[in-house]
């Protein structure tokens, strides 16, 4: 391998791979998007003209994105 | 759109004007070129900012399919489709994995193609090839099904006065001329038009077709006693379904080859990391959208089937224009969206091709010492014949014929360990690698051939790229270590 290999991931300060804690907050948000808590045809009361159900998925991919943008901001940086 | 929706004269010359301002658009970048390079050609120099690197993103990922084939989707199944915002998102928590060190090493190491990343990760021309070719396939298709509906698209508005094969031809070479004249820097500046448009007709259609149905109240309480199924949450299989599509897209659209070299493309890090945060909320304002028009289409347009669902974004649009002049003027806006969703991801795939052919194969297998500019020349070239077979193609085969032509992702889910794995276990050897690629591709394409495109609600190719990470993952267990070795 050349010495400038992937591997030492030169250039980079920092990234989300590192961090734990980014992936088990996604895992916990996408469990929460998939609707598979709900019982099978369940609608629920309309919340903004969507089915209940759907509002709160919709809601987990709106944390997700904020996640997301706290997540590029904070852990991704180059080398210093 | 459907016949008898067609457009006036007018509304026809604005499309026509549209279409040229592409070529000026072109013309202009290629003047703006700073060398004859293929740095420079397919990846503009390295030089995007942030409007337009968020906006070619934006134009490249959604495609024509998310216009038509999303809202004749929701139309089918109603809110399970919703999937569709969950699907599109993850594509950047799929970014996120790789993209922070991938792009680290491409500004050290000028990568243009994702195939220099793979040849200099495991030095083996076989598996670069192998990998190239694969990219190149699933961009073929990809490409094909744009000009396909670009056909369908121009006949519709032209009720037929320019037949689907003309269209197809027409539009693919607007599409390759402005991609030759400039390279990268032309795609991304159409883009940017091409993405405001995109927006622009996603905001009309927000505005407009709710309001077909009395509004979202209306639709979904209509729906809920007319089809109670089609409102429901999902059963766990399609919920399944959903974890799969999550998978096949998050992992999938992140390595297409036109996503990585816009990365390899952005002028700083910092421009990157700002575009993804903002690409993060666009389902909401582009897939979502078509998961209401198309859920709209279903209250106000009952009764359709099969391929004709697909045509509901058409019909709505055709019951909007009947309404006034300035709902037949928005439809023209709507319908420019159209075109430039399927043209900005076409010639971002074609572009793709054409570096792929140009770098990864021409270069590195025949002619090592080539002059850059006889290699800009050759990509150009390499365009034009990739665009001429493709129209052949689109034109004279049937929709029906090409359901293996229209595997992609299944085929192209199977590089994904080349980068998730690759760029951070230094013990994944190549000959692994090539191992869980053939099994990933047997799988899918063996279920898919036996009829199971689904097993359990997963798709074969996530089935296929299952298999593929536990030969990954075994393979570096088995490897000897290494003394300073961190995999």
């Amino acid at each position: 391998m050349k010495p400038e290999s992937p591997f030492e991931g030169e250039g980079l300060g920092d990234e989300p791979r590192r961090h734990p804690l980014i992936w088990v907050v996604y895992l916990l948000l996408f469990a929460v998007a998939v609707p598979w808590y709900w019982p099978t045809g369940y609608r629920g009361p309309l919340v903004l003209g969507l089915p209940l159900w759907t509002a709160v998925s919709l809601g987990a991919v709106v944390l997700m994105a904020l996640w997301t943008g706290f997540v590029i901001r904070r852990w991704w940086r180059e080398e210093a | 759109m459907e016949s008898g929706s067609g457009f006036g004269t007018g509304a026809l010359v604005v499309i026509g004007l549209y279409l040229v301002m592409m070529i000026g658009v072109g013309w202009i970048g290629r003047l703006r070129r700073k060398s004859d390079s293929m740095a420079d050609f397919y990846l503009a120099g390295r030089s995007m900012g942030l409007p337009v690197l968020l906006l070619t993103l934006y134009a490249t990922q959604y495609s024509g399919n998310t216009m038509f084939g999303y809202t004749g989707k929701a139309y089918r199944i109603g809110f399970e489709w919703t999937v569709s915002i969950l699907f599109m998102f993850s594509i950047i928590v799929g970014y996120l994995l790789f993209a922070p060190r991938l792009v680290a090493l491409s500004r050290r190491l000028d990568f243009i193609t994702p195939g220099d990343y793979i040849r200099h990760r495991f030095g083996s021309p076989i598996l670069t090839l192998l990998a190239t070719l694969l990219m190149v396939y699933a961009l073929g298709n990809y490409t094909l099904a744009q000009l396909k509906a670009m056909g369908v698209a121009v006949e519709g508005i032209t009720d037929g006065g320019i037949s689907s094969a003309w269209g197809i031809i027409a539009l693919a070479v607007i599409m390759v001329v402005y991609e030759t004249l400039g390279g990268m820097r032309s795609v991304a500046w159409t883009d940017v038009i091409q993405g405001v448009v995109l927006l622009a007709g996603f905001s009309v259609l927000l505005f407009l077709v709710p309001g077909l149905g009395g509004g979202l109240t209306a639709v979904v309480e209509e729906l809920s006693v007319s089809e109670p199924a089609m409102v429901g949450a999902p059963s766990l299989e399609v919920c399944n379904t959903w974890i799969s599509f999550v998978f096949l897209l998050g992992c999938g659209a992140a390595i297409y080859p036109q996503a990585i070299q816009r990365l390899y493309a952005s002028r700083s890090v910092s421009v990157l990391k700002r575009s993804l945060t903002v690409m993060a909320f666009l389902p909401l304002t582009t897939t979502l959208i078509a998961l209401l028009c198309g859920l709209t289409g279903r209250v106000v347009l009952p009764g359709l089937e099969g391929v004709e669902t697909d045509q509901i974004l058409g019909r709505l649009c055709g019951l909007i224009m009947e309404q006034s002049l300035a709902g037949y003027w928005l439809v023209v806006v709507i319908f420019a969206a159209a075109l430039a969703a399927l043209m900005s991801t076409a010639d971002s795939a074609l572009l793709s091709i054409s570096s792929m052919f140009t770098r990864d194969i021409y270069q590195v297998h025949f002619r090592p010492g080539a002059p850059q500019s006889e290699l800009t020349l050759v990509g150009k070239i390499v365009s034009w014949v990739v665009v001429a077979v493709l129209v052949v193609i689109a034109i004279s085969t049937e929709k029906t014929l090409v359901r293996l032509l229209e595997l992609k992702f299944e085929v192209l889910i199977q590089i994904v360990p080349c980068f998730f794995l690759g760029l951070y276990w230094r013990r994944l050897r190549t000959s692994v690698i090539i191992w869980g690629l053939l099994a990933g591709l047997a799988v899918a394409l063996g279920l898919t051939a036996a009829g199971h495109s689904k097993l359990y609600g997963f798709h074969a190719g996530v089935v296929g790229l299952g298999v593929n990470l536990l030969i990954c993952a075994a393979g570096r267990l088995l490897a000897p270590a290494r003394p300073e070795g961190e995999g």
